[in-house]
């Protein structure tokens, strides 16, 4: 009988307490939506790891949400527990007679079912973690997606048995992006077909980078010394942002870089448009530019396909310069409100890029590589920018 | 001359000045600054390193405040990028090495020969070079901000004219961005640091394993030992094992940008990914360095307020021990995006999965401690159970790390800053803070007042929940850790507001402690010897401790001797007590000062000479001398030492706890 009462007690004190426990949960929960809402704060950030777009990033967010519920679970049991038992168990009036258990030692049972437990719940967690890893790290090759399958337009010799490829080569703050199958070059910009899984080539031209786009995959590193790669996948058009994870020097948070995921026929023609060379200029004022863009010694970094003088590997390829959304690796944005390049916008930041770099992104090569950057050189005065300004901006 | 021809003298200044085997008089002050530059004494050394652990908390904390200040707005300009990454890995590398780490000796130090019952670690000059080695590292790493200084000003430029004077690698300090082409004499400050700091840690981990080992009284076996004690005996094996790892690491980097060797410098054939293999080798178990003695006090915490013995106390020892022997299994974790390939993803995934088995049987047992206990909640349970509580979310966040497919998305971005500042700061710092409120009364013999620990308590959890909280979200939304700026529209401002506010909080919490200890020391309200009701051997001690802690050997019959010998009884369980004699005592002395005077010189001699300074080649040369002379002269002045009368018996009512039926002395 005194059992029992026992039981009734401490089942109702239990009871209670999970109530207030739960109810201070959801309590908790509901009015962080809530505040979610308020401030306009959403999953679906522009980098966000929670709004999923591709067949990689979707792995990867479905084993964390597994992660997400088994802890869960084990906070509201461990948790619960542990405020049950600092409740029930606390010093209070009346407590003092009571005898404690001082032999009390454990119980080997105990700890081999928790024990037990614990293994189970992780399992649930290694199977889908091991599923997940196979998955993300095996390139997809059915014959559908092998560039001979989609591609229209010209390959090289046994590249229809591939799948689309591209090098992603880091540097000290920027991003090369080749395709050596199309035969195109670009620099923190670069586009992908809709629905096609592609192979990325990781490499670093200096120190460890990372190339992180949320929305499409988790990070891999672009290590010197190392092979690295990984295959993404954009199963929804659109403009995806990303940046660079690991931390690379002085500009670690400059050296971002956008990707456009194209239905198939738009990529067709970006790609199309990204082959051309740039033409020669034809209107004076262009040309003048061009000339400057010599003097200046901009060739000695940058490549324009097409001006013969500008040959330079250690800096952004500029061939299409033009028809990138931003500049300078992400931090200059090149669009209007309605998300289409605005002539006016763009040159004021090439504008701005061109003479106050330094000011834009401290610590740029550019203007501090010590093997002749901008700052040994006389600044380049507003017309003489202006200029080049104009030629860049034909190179579209 | 020999010491035992001096008769046994009730203190040490009765002393009469003696000739080392030098034949120079040996330092005896008993107070003053010389006494505290010579002590051997491993009480003053447990203060030392305890203090010089909190100022260097304070500068951490600092730190860490600027970083949130400077984030606490998109496109700011508080600070500048190279500033910005000269903080965090300053706050990094200052949090870990030369506040966590030392505040946990302060307390091995101090705590562990008095629960041992031991006259003092087994080698007590040893113990001082510990100290003095560490405080020349840090001093070392930080004497870079003043160079810092005087470049800003203008009064000092760097030969090769990079000017991240004060380390800008971060505190894991990625091979290749640490050579001499991507770095300045900032990354020689850092290695010559924590080269310097590695034997100070090497030092005393020997020295605690030796005095552990064969220092216990009579009867205190192993699986009678305190749990702080045991968790002291593993962190020390850890450490042993794990910074050769890092040592050789270290020389390796410093060979390369000295002299030109080729370890990481891929052009000539280097690896960098080798750096990232030795350094996580020695990073994995260093986590757990850290946090070992955190779990040890909690362990003895929880147990005294809950006026219960330990749960499952074996297996809270081996979970431990599994704990610190499969850190050495998971380093991999950290490079889960390094492209390790599937079989090395899947292997250390599962490895580090199982990590977390040891961790939730501590966890357990600590919730069966709680469980039918009759629960104080004095300060230092606050915090141990917001150590729980914390510690668990933080262990959450790993196990979703351990997933390696969704660990790519985490990797490097503010939710791994959530994770690990929930295990270090939510988990850690709360453990020693627990510890800090417990031990003090027993240190200075005074108490710390409970109004404000309250308050302290309060302020630290919530502010801490604050500031990290958010990080979660902000990682899983795409922010990647160690950028200086962001951009609007990333929905990431309010949550970075909302940290830098909780940061501030932490912050002033922090404060308030640290105002509340120095108010403790100078005049706190006196407190008896044991004014908890504890239960392990230093209780039993009378405040001050007596400077040869024992008068009488303890014989120990069980575990939580000093419970037994107050409540019960039971002549099978109670301390028994050998007879007093005249306790021998070390003598001072100043070669470990000047060892450790010798690693500072070749330290800053090494770091200036890279800066271009020139005659600091021979400087960096004459350090080495000085180390090796104080090595021999310490050697051949010999040991020394004298004899204490102890004062038996000592006063019965210091014994005394409050509200308790205390059993007397049985043989007094």
């Amino acid at each position: 009988m005194k059992i029992f009462n026992l039981l009734v007690r401490e089942s109702f004190i239990f009871m209670t307490l999970m109530a207030s426990i739960f109810g201070w949960f959801f309590r908790g929960l509901f009015g962080t939506i809530a505040l979610v809402g308020v401030v306009g704060c959403q999953f679906d950030g522009r980098q966000s790891a929670l709004d999923p777009k591709g067949p990689v990033a979707l792995a990867q967010y479905d084993l964390f949400m597994v992660t997400v519920w088994v802890t869960l679970f084990i906070f509201v049991t461990v948790g619960g527990t542990l405020l049950w038992v600092v409740f029930r168990f606390r010093d209070r009036t009346g407590r003092e007679g009571e005898p404690i258990n001082n032999n009390e030692h454990g119980n080997p049972w105990t700890e081999v079912a928790l024990i037990g437990l614990s293994m189970g719940l992780l399992l649930v967690i290694a199977i889908p973690t091991v599923r997940a890893v196979w998955f993300t790290e095996t390139v997809p090759a059915s014959p559908e997606v092998l560039l001979g399958a989609w591609y229209k337009g010209p390959l090289p010799e046994n590249a229809d048995e591939e799948i689309l490829t591209i090098d992603v080569i880091g540097y000290q703050w920027w991003w090369a992006f080749h395709y050596p199958q199309l035969g195109i070059t670009t620099a923190n910009e670069f586009a992908i077909p809709l629905g096609v899984p592609v192979k990325l080539n990781l490499r670093s031209a200096d120190v460890i980078h990372s190339f992180w786009l949320p929305k499409l995959a988790g990070k891999v590193d672009l290590i010197p010394g190392r092979a690295n790669w990984m295959w993404i996948q954009g199963d929804e058009a659109g403009y995806f942002y990303g940046q660079c994870a690991e931390f690379c020097g002085s500009a670690h948070a400059y050296m971002l870089f956008r990707t456009e995921v194209l239905p198939i026929e738009d990529f067709f023609a970006w790609a199309k448009n990204q082959r051309q060379e740039a033409l020669p200029p034809t209107d004076p004022k262009v040309a003048e530019g061009m000339k400057l863009f010599t003097e200046k010694t901009c060739v000695l970094c940058h490549k324009i396909q097409g001006n013969s003088l500008a040959q330079g590997v250690k800096g952004p390829d500029l061939t299409h310069v033009a028809s990138r959304k931003t500049l300078a690796a992400g931090i200059l944005d090149n669009r209007n409100s309605e998300g289409v390049i605005d002539p006016e916008i763009q040159a004021r930041n090439m504008d701005e890029w061109i003479r106050n770099n330094a000011v834009q992104k401290p610590g740029n090569l550019m203007f501090y590589d010590p093997m002749g950057g901008l700052k040994d050189l006389p600044p380049i005065t507003q017309e003489e920018s202006l200029k080049i300004v104009h030629y860049l901006q034909t190179l579209k | 001359m020999s010491s035992a021809c001096i008769s046994p003298v009730a203190d040490k200044s009765e002393v009469p000045p003696t000739r080392s085997g030098l034949g120079l008089i040996r330092p005896d002050a008993s107070r003053g600054l010389i006494d505290w530059l010579t002590t051997v004494d491993h009480k003053k050394i447990g203060i030392l390193y305890g203090a010089c652990a909190l100022f260097f908390f304070l500068v951490g904390g600092v730190e860490a405040l600027l970083i949130r200040l400077q984030l606490m707005v998109p496109n700011n300009t508080f600070v500048s990028a190279q500033t910005y990454n000269q903080l965090f890995t300053m706050h990094g590398t200052t949090m870990i090495f030369l506040g966590v780490m030392p505040l946990s000796a302060a307390f091995f130090n101090y705590i562990m020969p008095l629960q041992i019952g031991a006259r003092d670690v087994a080698f007590p000059r040893l113990n001082a070079f510990s100290f003095w080695t560490f405080l020349a590292g840090a001093v070392l790493l930080n004497l870079s901000w003043l160079f810092q200084a005087a470049e800003t000003l203008g009064w000092f430029m760097p030969g090769d004219g990079k000017t991240d004077i004060v380390p800008a690698v971060g505190w894991f300090a990625y091979s290749p961005l640490t050579s001499l082409q991507y770095s300045g004499c900032g990354t020689d400050f850092w290695i010559l640091g924590i080269q310097v700091l590695g034997v100070a840690s090497l030092a005393a981990s020997f020295n605690f394993i030796v005095t552990i080992i064969n220092m216990r009284a009579p009867g205190l076996t192993m699986m009678r030992l305190p749990l702080f004690t045991w968790m002291t005996l593993i962190t020390a094996v850890l450490i042993i094992f794990a910074f050769p790892a890092i040592t050789i690491a270290l020389a390796q980097l410093m060979f390369d940008r000295f002299f030109d060797t080729n370890f990481f410098h891929v052009e000539k054939g280097g690896q960098p990914i080798l750096w990232q293999h030795l350094f996580w080798i020695f990073g994995h178990p260093e986590v757990y360095i850290l946090i070992l003695p955190g779990m040890g006090i909690i362990s003895e915490v929880i147990s005294v307020f809950s006026r219960k013995p330990l749960y499952g106390y074996p297996m809270v020892v081996f979970s431990g021990a599994v704990i610190g022997f499969m850190g050495f299994t998971v380093w991999s974790h950290h490079m889960f995006t390094t492209g390790l390939g599937k079989i090395a993803t899947a292997a250390f995934a599962l490895l580090t999965m199982g990590i977390a088995v040891p961790t939730g049987v501590k966890i357990f047992n600590w919730i069966g401690t709680l469980w039918g206990g009759r629960i104080r909640f004095s300060v230092p349970m606050v915090f141990a159970l917001g150590f729980i509580w914390m510690f668990m979310m933080g262990g959450f966040s790993g196990i979703m790390h351990s997933a390696a497919p969704a660990d790519a998305q985490q990797q490097d971005s503010y939710f791994v800053v959530a994770h690990f500042h929930y295990v270090l700061v939510g988990g850690l710092l709360l453990s020693l803070l627990a510890g800090l409120y417990f031990w003090i009364p027993k240190v200075f013999g005074r108490m710390m007042s409970q109004k404000l620990g309250y308050w302290v308590a309060g302020l630290v959890i919530a502010g801490f929940n604050l500031a990290f909280f958010p990080m979660h979200y902000l990682g899983l939304t795409g922010m990647p850790r160690r950028t200086h700026t962001y951009w609007s529209g990333f929905g990431w401002e309010t949550w970075n507001m909302l940290s830098t506010i909780g940061a501030l909080i932490l912050g002033f919490g922090i404060v308030l402690c640290f105002y509340d200890i120095i108010r403790t020391i100078r005049k706190g309200t006196p407190c008896g010897s044991d004014p908890w009701d504890a239960r392990t051997l230093e209780w039993s001690l009378p405040t001050p401790i007596p400077a040869y802690n024992f008068a009488q050997t303890p014989i120990v019959q069980s575990r939580d001797s000093w419970w037994h010998h107050k409540h019960t009884e039971d002549f099978d369980h109670m301390i028994l007590y050998e007879g007093a004699e005249p306790i021998h005592m070390p003598s001072q002395s100043w070669f470990p000062l000047i060892g450790a005077l010798g690693l500072f010189i070749f330290g800053l001699s090494m770091c200036l000479h890279q800066a271009g300074i020139p005659f600091t080649g021979y400087g960096a040369i004459a350090g080495l001398v000085i180390v090796a002379f104080a090595i021999i002269c310490w050697a051949l002045e010999g040991p020394g030492g004298y004899y204490l009368e102890p004062k038996v018996p000592f006063d019965k009512t210091l014994m005394r706890a409050k509200n308790t039926t205390v059993a007397c002395h049985p043989d007094l």
